[in-house]
């Protein structure tokens, strides 16, 4: 029998239950790892601390959650404060804008569908903090405009420019790989 | 409400980068992090209450009044010196008690 996150929640909140909690932890590891993997360019192992802590801030505020919005996505807002204050802590959004590139993708005649997904990881990091935020919400993970917005803190419009501006430079980044692609 | 479907290549390759990443002991160790209850500490709060107001009421008690077989508890309790003490007893306890309970939830 599974439970929905509903009754999952009711039960940790009716008497701290550490194996319904760890039932959440289990549904919802994955999609907040793979967020902060992504957001730390790469870094699995202060995205899995991050993760970690994200866990423990959701434990401690479980009662704050109101059900108004989807579990995942007031878990997503938890990790994006969680990767935000890391940012803050390491200085890494001042030095953002400097950080060295990634190399170029391969050109066209090497490209195959791995080599493309590769190159869009990689492609990702170009992004500044707050589009590459929008770009994985909405397009990876599928939340709503109104939902990112929600969870980065910010306008509905902002997260939609946010998200023209990154797919316009991950398109840019691609192009040679992309119309390849697309040509296949 | 989820964003518009397109046809945009890009959109379909961004959701292919959506990989379920395994467990791998993650989980097993959230739980182990998690603050462990203070089984202790509501116990250990009313006992010390108990004992500090069992020992204030001893110490107000007017036992020279008092013969060993002379008077019974009802009368004990009319006392006017001993009535307010044991109130106040009893509103402490009360109040601690409740911020015992309060400390719990945290």
């Amino acid at each position: 029998m599974s439970f929905t996150d509903a009754d999952l929640i009711a039960r940790v909140l009716s008497g701290e239950d550490h194996q319904a909690f760890g039932e959440l932890v289990r549904r919802y590891q994955s999609p907040m790892r793979a967020f902060l993997t992504r957001m730390t360019r790469g870094d699995s192992h202060l995205a899995n601390d991050l993760a970690q802590e994200t866990f423990l801030k959701a434990w401690q505020k479980l009662r704050t959650y109101r059900g108004g919005a989807r579990f995942s996505t007031w878990l997503f807002g938890i990790a994006y404060n969680e990767f935000r204050m890391a940012s803050r802590r390491r200085k890494e959004l001042a030095l953002e804008d400097m950080a060295e590139p990634p190399p170029e993708p391969a050109g066209p005649a090497a490209v195959s569908r791995s080599q493309l997904r590769l190159d869009l990881a990689e492609a990702l990091k170009v992004l500044n903090a707050d589009e590459r935020a929008a770009v994985i919400l909405c397009n990876q993970n599928g939340l709503s405009h109104e939902e990112a917005a929600q969870v980065l803190d910010c306008p509905l419009g902002t997260v939609k420019t946010n998200i023209l501006r990154g797919k316009e430079k991950l398109k840019r980044r691609l192009s040679a790989a992309y119309d390849d692609h697309e040509s296949a | 409400m989820n964003p518009p479907e397109t046809n945009d290549p890009l959109d379909a390759l961004l959701r292919t980068q959506d990989d379920y990443i395994e467990d791998d002991g993650f989980t097993a160790r959230v739980l182990a992090a998690l603050p462990r209850r203070r089984t202790w500490v509501r116990p250990m709060l009313l006992l010390g209450v108990t004992i500090i107001a069992a020992m204030l009421t001893a110490w107000w008690l007017p036992w020279q009044n008092l013969s060993p077989f002379g008077q019974s508890a009802l009368l004990l309790l009319n006392s006017p010196v001993l009535l307010p003490w044991v109130v106040i007893a009893a509103v402490v306890s009360l109040l601690v008690g409740a911020m015992a309970a309060l400390q719990w939830d945290d």
